[in-house]
This record gives C-alpha cells, structure tokens and sequence, in this order.
C-alpha cells in the first residue's frame, strides 16, 4: 500500500473513530495537528493506536504517541515499521 | 479468588470489544474521557493535625493565601478557557473556605473536594466529597486528635449523593475497617479505600510493609465481597494499590512532577495551584510531596492507571479489569456517574511496564 493510500486509510478510522461530523477523507486536512488543532486527547490517541494495531498488524510504543502529530506522520511511521517488517 | 496472569494472546482490539458486556462499559466508560482536572488548594489552614499530612509536609503550607473572590474567579474562568472541566478542591481544608469553593463551582460545575468532613460544605456546592476516614474514633483521636470523628463525620454526610468515605488503610488500621465500613453502610453512607502513601522523609509509623500491604488485599477483597453495592472498588482497584511495587513503578506516573512529556494526556494540562494561586511544573501532583516509589494514594491511581488503557488491551480478562477500574473511578470522582457491577473477579496481574530513558533519568 502506497503511502496515500495509507493515509486515506488512517483518516478514514480517525474520522470514524472520533466521530467526526461534517468531515470526509477528501476535506481533512492530514497535516492538521491531532492535539492542537483536532483537539483529540489521550484517550482518543490510544485507541486510534489500538485501531491501527488492528488494521496493520503492528505495535505502537507508548512512548511514540507524542510524536503521532498528524496523520501524515502517523502514515510515514507505519509505512516505516511495516518496512521493517514489524 | 487467584490471581490470574493472562497470556500474550493475540486478541485484535475489536474481538475483546466484540463481547457485548465488555462493549457496553467500554461505551460507557469512554463518554467521560473529556474531563481534563487540575487541583487547587485552599487554604493554608486546617482545622485538625494528622499524622503524616501531606499538606504540612513540603513547603506548601508557607504559601500565602488568597482570599479575594474575584481572584479565585479569574483562575476558574482562565482555567476554563485553556481546557480545564474538573477541579479538585483540596489542602489544607477547604470547608473553612466554603465561598472560595462556591466561586469553583459556579465557573467549572464538575469536581470533588477533599475534605475531613468536620465542618458540612454547603448543599448547593454540587462537587463530590471526598471525606477522609483514618479508622475509628479511637484511632482518629490518637493520630488526628479529633474526638467522635466518625460519628461527627456520619451526622454531617450520612444520605448525601455528593459524599464518598475515604478509608485510608495504614499498616494499624486494617482489622478495624471491618467496623468502620459496617458502620458507614448502615448510616446509608458509600465508600472507597484509600492507601497511606509516605511523603518525601516521613519515616513514622503509618509506612506500609510487604506484610501490610498484604493484610490489606485481604481485608479489601473481604469488604468488596460483603458490601459490593456501597463499596466503591474492583479487584484490579485493590491488585493496583496494595502490590509491592507503588504505582509509579507499576504503571509510570503520568503527573507533571514525574513525566516529562508536555505533548499529551496529564503531563500537558494537569495544574497543582498553591493557596497563592501559583504552580510549579517541578512540583506538580495529584498529593505533591508524595514519596514517588511508596506511592499508592487512590486519587494518583485515578489518573495513572486510568491512562493506560493502551496496554491494558491484551485480552477480554485484562481489558475488562481496567474497565472495572476505570468505573470505579468515575464513580468515585463524578457526580452522577453510577458504577456498574465489576466485570472481572479474578486479580489480574498489571500489564508488564518498561520504563523509557526519560522515566528512569
């Protein structure tokens, strides 16, 4: 899966996840910060994480959620592991 | 009841969330995670002395106090604006300010007080309280000095939705919790237990052993099981606060005073203003000048155990003991919020945690 595609997928669950209204794939900005300017707190980034785990079959540390800023980001990261065959 | 210790199951999230029970409180439980708290002291004034008061440890009791109304109200409604929905009203006693916590509610409607229940808070201030029970009277007046204190206790609260009985186990307490509880339960009164956590340098006596802390599990199972509607606690509530290890050592203590971190969760938001209304990011915590490795106080378990709910998520067993967890929280913390039955009876083991550098730095 290509790198779009990727983050078409990811902003599919964050907007499904998050129960985002009057929002589609095509009108989410994916740079757009997940804390500051989504407002998602703690919580919501765990189980985003726990999705993501799900869809790719890989672990997200703990300690990396702070660096999960958007989901451009999240995307690079995943393509990442997954390249390493994590 | 055993312990039991879950495998590393392959479970997907969405299997252990596919059991309607596990579902349902998940669903439940998770309309709450907006609350975003930071805690307040008071004032400098109490009107009893314990032994091993964490507000009379440190220097936090040298703040001035601010007294002004309009002060207290610029904080609420500037805490308000930067994200804030629940306060914890505390140190030193905060039913000697009772205008001061009227102003809180009034700009932020959801919080508890932390109080020792010797002088009632007024009806219309709609917070929890939170009352503090050392033991029986006669312990109380041997380590509080206060004479009849549960009974005064009692006659103030007895029937009120807003009161919550905070038993605080300490190593010469437990057999009489037995008796405490007992009475509580039959003035109609609900509680939750609490563990004497040391502050920096306590070395007296009220410091939990392994033999305490064992002989606690053992009274805390057997109050859960005789009085489980009036007793606000789960399993895994009583496997996170009487273990070996203290909570920071358990789970990583997610308060500013121990994480680093200000990208997310408590380490960014979570504020311990002073009387004077000033806080300090190197001291901030939900008791400051707690002993961080003897550190089992229940409202840190709130919010430590509360946020890892990520690793929690191994199996429906583990999940479901979290989700206990988490119940218990919001029913002891929330107005309004009522606990539901625990979903696991077995001690499950907390996850395995591996500290990252910076914790251990």
């Amino acid at each position: 899966m290509s790198n779009q595609q990727t983050i078409k997928r990811i902003t599919e669950i964050i907007i499904n996840e998050l129960k985002l209204e009057d929002v589609t794939p095509e009108t989410f900005d994916v740079d757009l910060d997940l804390v500051d300017e989504i407002g998602i707190d703690s919580m919501d980034l765990a189980t985003i994480a726990l999705v993501l785990r799900d869809e790719y079959g890989i672990r997200i540390d703990e300690d990396d959620y702070p660096k999960l800023t958007t989901v451009r980001i999240i995307a690079a990261y995943i393509d990442d592991k997954r390249s390493q065959g994590e | 009841m055993t312990v039991h210790t879950p495998t590393a199951a392959p479970y997907r999230f969405s299997d252990i969330i596919a059991d309607p029970s596990i579902r349902d409180r998940w669903e439940k439980v998770r309309r709450y995670f907006f609350l975003r708290e930071s805690t307040y002291d008071m004032t400098n004034r109490c009107n009893i002395r314990c032994e091993g008061c964490y507000y009379y440890a440190g220097d936090k009791q040298f703040a001035a106090e601010q007294k002004e109304e309009a002060a207290w109200r610029r904080l609420m409604e500037a805490e308000k604006e930067r994200g804030i929905t629940f306060v914890v009203l505390a140190g030193a006693e905060p039913s000697l300010v009772p205008e001061l916590c009227r102003v809180c509610f009034e700009v932020i409607p959801l919080g508890a007080i932390a109080t020792n229940g010797l002088k009632p808070i007024p009806s219309e201030i709609d917070y929890q309280i939170h009352i503090s029970v050392w033991g029986n009277d006669t312990t109380s007046k041997a380590i509080r000095n206060a004479t009849a204190m549960l009974e005064r206790q009692i006659a103030n609260y007895q029937g009120d939705p807003r009161a919550v009985f905070v038993y605080t186990f300490t190593p010469d307490n437990i057999d009489e919790a037995d008796s405490v509880v007992a009475r509580l339960v039959e003035h109609n009164c609900t509680a939750t237990f609490n563990m004497f956590s040391a502050p920096v340098g306590y070395d007296g006596p009220l410091r939990h052993t392994p033999a305490s802390l064992h002989k606690t599990r053992g009274m805390m199972q057997h109050l859960l099981a005789a009085y489980p509607k009036t007793v606000l606690f789960s399993p895994y509530s009583i496997v996170a606060h009487t273990s070996e290890q203290g909570l920071h050592d358990l789970f990583g203590c997610s308060y500013p005073r121990m994480n680093p971190s200000t990208a997310i969760g408590l380490g960014r938001s979570f504020r311990q203003y002073r009387t004077d209304l000033h806080w300090d990011r190197r001291a901030a915590c939900c008791v400051p000048d707690t002993d961080c490795p003897d550190c089992r106080h229940y409202a840190a378990g709130s919010a430590v155990v509360t946020a890892r709910m990520y690793r929690h998520a191994t199996d429906p067993a583990t999940f479901s003991a979290w989700l206990d967890y988490v119940d218990t929280y919001l029913a002891v913390w929330v107005r309004g919020y009522d606990k539901g039955e625990n979903l696991c009876q077995s001690l499950i083991d907390p996850p395995p945690h591996h500290p990252s550098v910076s914790e251990e730095s």
